[in-house]
């Protein structure tokens, strides 16, 4: 009895000791979690929430029917014309930034370079300026009178200026390379990391082996730095997708709305033109939010090799 | 025990330090953050009995416009003051309007603001208690332009007091034109085919384009069917496809630009910057706003004049485009002082004359308000515009603008145009390209009705 009623004493403690230890870790959360939970998801709730309405932003009723903002979606025009932009910036862009992030890593990796600190910072420091910034020197470089068509016009390769960002072709074309300039060196950065992390042993093995350069890049570098590539393509995703200050600063998503971006989109429903449409605008945002996720999800599951 | 203990009571500890810290950072910010350029927020009631507060954005133009109204009530009133907050932008005034207007809590707002008459009527639509009629205020209606007043009475009650003047003035560079073998004569009261004819002789002399607008918020097609006496309105609905008079115009506005008579600048910097100021025009016709922006260019001074707008039919035509007002909010709870303000200076009491004469000298700012024009101010010759008293023209020219009707849907009418434009002179079929424009507004205004 007295044996049993020990045991179950120390049970009880041992219990409540893992009780007290779990509560610890709660509070430790708890101030965090709560934080989270106060400053983003309560917001995307009232989102969905208001997602759900319509009408002037002061008096928001229901929506006649519930869906009514997302049916909407797919009869506008101008929506599809700007996801459409959204997909063609990412569908181009994307591939083109890390494949030359990765090379630019590669070059910067070699431990025989010099001045390799400056070139580092060279092609890190785009990233340090600020995205209105870029956008407004980018805008008066491409300008009608600026920098880019004067040169090329002394140099005999246009004949009168030209309004790069006037005309789509040219302006989707401007918005990929400054967005090209500007986060190239970024993602140069992890991959940096990620090479720093390979040991020197695996090349100098495969040098014995007889690997060239070529194959020792697709057959050792790709697949240790898998994790890394991964990781910069879903935040590259996801930040095309949002894209906003190149669509708003650089061309004000003109001409005739051909580069206009689903975040600028969003922007001018909610902001612009004084039409405050807020409902409408956070079905559109949803619709954005889904969209990175199953992009996200895709790509997990691509680079997922472990089964 | 006793360290278990002790990990409870540092990670209580942790968590109230740092609610603490949020919340001593809170109070410390809502301290320092009472001075006024705060623009999140304005404290009405912290100001004097004497004091009300205003909205404007431009140091060179509204807001010389507002000191000179203070200066002019302080002789009747020498502890009045006028609390101007500056915005740095336009849109600046609408988005605060819209963010108070959203969340209902209007104390955001200051006593008076100032902005473009497009957007009453959709506010106080969408949010009527921002807004305090001004129908008792003391002032005659019918001396301001009627077109301008249209504006700011909403279902028969006044709300707004008109501040500047948005007439359309069409300024010509005499001496280009002149290279080009025509002059000013030759240009007023003609037709939109004449001045297609001209426009060609004098890009063909001189390489300059005889109009420019900024493509993307494209004022044009308004302007040209508001001389017309046509709205892009018909009942409250976008009526471009079945407008003759629109299809006319667009293709007008088409034909210029593929003609090289008329320049599409990219943006509103790209028009003011590169083609006013960087003398790629001898032309520009907009609201006479524009005539600071045009002066900023000290050589040209002199070889500038300015007339009516040619129409469709050839004689002489009248728009107004832009220009904005000053409207008393739902937060201001000195109504009665905000209203004797305003009515004794811009709404035509006796301060108006000095207040409207000082607007003018200091910020260029031109009135509605019919007896302005008398002063000496506005008989004055500009020397810019080759000794011309283009004030007192501009008020006269401001009498024959015809009022057409207005839509809540203005802006989205005219992107939407702008971008059919594009695609017309890029080549597109112009009944289906305004059908597609139309349809767009149609759908806005079907997801804001709904």
């Amino acid at each position: 009895m007295q044996k049993g009623g020990i045991f179950l004493n120390t049970e009880k403690k041992y219990k409540s000791v893992q009780g007290k230890q779990r509560a610890a870790g709660w509070a430790f959360l708890m101030p965090a979690t709560i934080l989270i939970f106060v400053m983003s998801f309560w917001p995307m709730i009232q989102a969905f929430i208001m997602s759900l309405q319509t009408g002037s932003s002061a008096n928001l009723k229901w929506a006649n029917p519930i869906t009514f903002n997302y049916t909407r979606m797919w009869q506008d025009k101008l929506f599809r014309g700007a996801v459409f932009n959204t997909f063609f910036y990412l569908i181009i862009q994307v591939p083109i930034m890390l494949v030359l992030a990765i090379l630019l890593a590669q070059l910067l990796n070699n431990k025989h370079l010099k001045f390799k600190g400056l070139f580092r910072t060279m092609i890190f420091l785009p990233c340090a300026t600020s995205l209105v910034g870029y956008a407004l020197i980018f805008k008066s470089l491409f300008a009608t009178q600026g920098l880019i068509n004067d040169v090329l016009v002394r140099l005999g390769i246009l004949e009168t200026n030209y309004n790069f960002l006037g005309t789509t072709g040219s302006a989707r074309v401007v918005i990929i390379l400054a967005l090209l300039w500007r986060w190239t060196g970024y993602n140069m950065v992890f991959y940096l990391a990620g090479l720093q992390n390979i040991e020197y042993s695996v090349y100098e093995a495969a040098k014995i082996d007889g690997a060239n350069g070529w194959k020792t890049f697709w057959h050792i570098t790709v697949p240790l730095l898998r994790p890394t590539i991964i990781m910069t393509f879903i935040m590259s995703i996801n930040g095309t997708l949002q894209l906003f200050d190149e669509s708003v600063n650089l061309t004000k998503g003109g001409p005739a709305n051909s580069t206009i971006t689903m975040s600028h989109y969003i922007y001018n429903n909610s902001f612009g033109e004084g039409v405050a449409n807020f409902g409408y605008a956070s079905a559109m945002s949803f619709v954005v939010f889904i969209m990175v996720a199953i992009l996200a999800f895709i790509n997990l599951k691509v680079g997922d090799k472990r089964d | 025990m006793k360290k278990k203990l002790l990990t409870m009571i540092l990670a209580g500890a942790m968590a109230v330090s740092m609610m603490a810290g949020c919340g001593s950072n809170t109070s410390s910010d809502s301290n320092s953050g009472e001075k006024k350029d705060d623009t999140a927020s304005v404290d009405t009631s912290a100001e004097g009995d004497k004091e009300l507060s205003v909205y404007a954005w431009d140091e060179n133009f509204n807001i010389p416009a507002l000191k000179a109204a203070e200066a002019a009530y302080q002789k009747k009133d020498p502890d009045f003051k006028l609390n101007i907050i500056t915005q740095s932008q336009s849109s600046d005034v609408e988005d605060a309007v819209t963010l108070a207007g959203s969340s209902g809590d209007y104390s955001t707002l200051p006593d008076i603001v100032l902005f473009q008459d497009h957007y009453i009527n959709r506010y106080v639509h969408d949010y009527p208690d921002a807004w305090q009629s001004v129908d008792d205020a003391d002032v005659n209606w019918d001396d301001f332009s009627a077109e301008k007043i249209s504006y700011s009475t909403i279902d028969g009650k006044h709300y707004g007091f008109p501040v500047d003047n948005g007439t359309v003035i069409f300024a010509y560079r005499t001496d280009l034109l002149e290279q080009a073998g025509y002059t000013i004569d030759d240009v007023t009261g003609i037709s939109w085919d004449k001045f297609d004819e001209i426009g060609k002789a004098v890009y063909e002399k001189t390489g300059k384009y005889l109009l420019c607008m900024d493509g993307d918020g494209n004022d044009l097609p308004y302007m040209m069917l508001q001389a017309e006496g046509v709205s892009q309105f018909k009942d409250g609905k976008a009526n471009f496809v079945d407008n003759q008079t629109m299809v006319d115009v667009i293709n007008v506005i088409a034909k210029l630009a593929q003609d090289n008579v008329l320049y599409l600048a990219n943006d509103w910097s790209d028009y003011t910057n590169q083609a006013i100021q960087g003398d790629m025009v001898a032309g520009v016709m907009n609201g006479n706003w524009i005539i600071p922006t045009i002066e900023q260019v000290a050589e040209n001074s002199g070889k500038w004049e300015i007339t009516s707008m040619p129409t469709l039919s050839g004689k002489e035509g009248y728009a107004s485009n832009g220009g904005s007002s000053l409207y008393i909010t739902g937060n201001c709870k000195k109504a009665d002082l905000a209203k004797d303000f305003l009515a004794y200076t811009f709404g035509g009491g006796e301060g108006a004359a000095e207040t409207y004469d000082a607007a003018l000298t200091n910020g260029g700012v031109i009135s509605t308000w019919a007896k302005a024009g008398e002063s000496d101010v506005y008989q004055k010759g500009v020397e810019y515009f080759n000794n011309q008293p283009i004030y007192s023209t501009i008020v006269e020219m401001g009498t024959h603008v015809p009022t057409v009707e207005q839509s809540d849907y203005h802006y989205t009418a005219r992107t939407q145009v702008a971008a059919a434009i594009h695609n017309i002179i890029d080549g597109a079929d112009t009944a289906s390209e305004l059908k597609n424009a139309q349809d767009q507004v149609d759908f806005a205004m079907e997801g804001g009705n709904n």
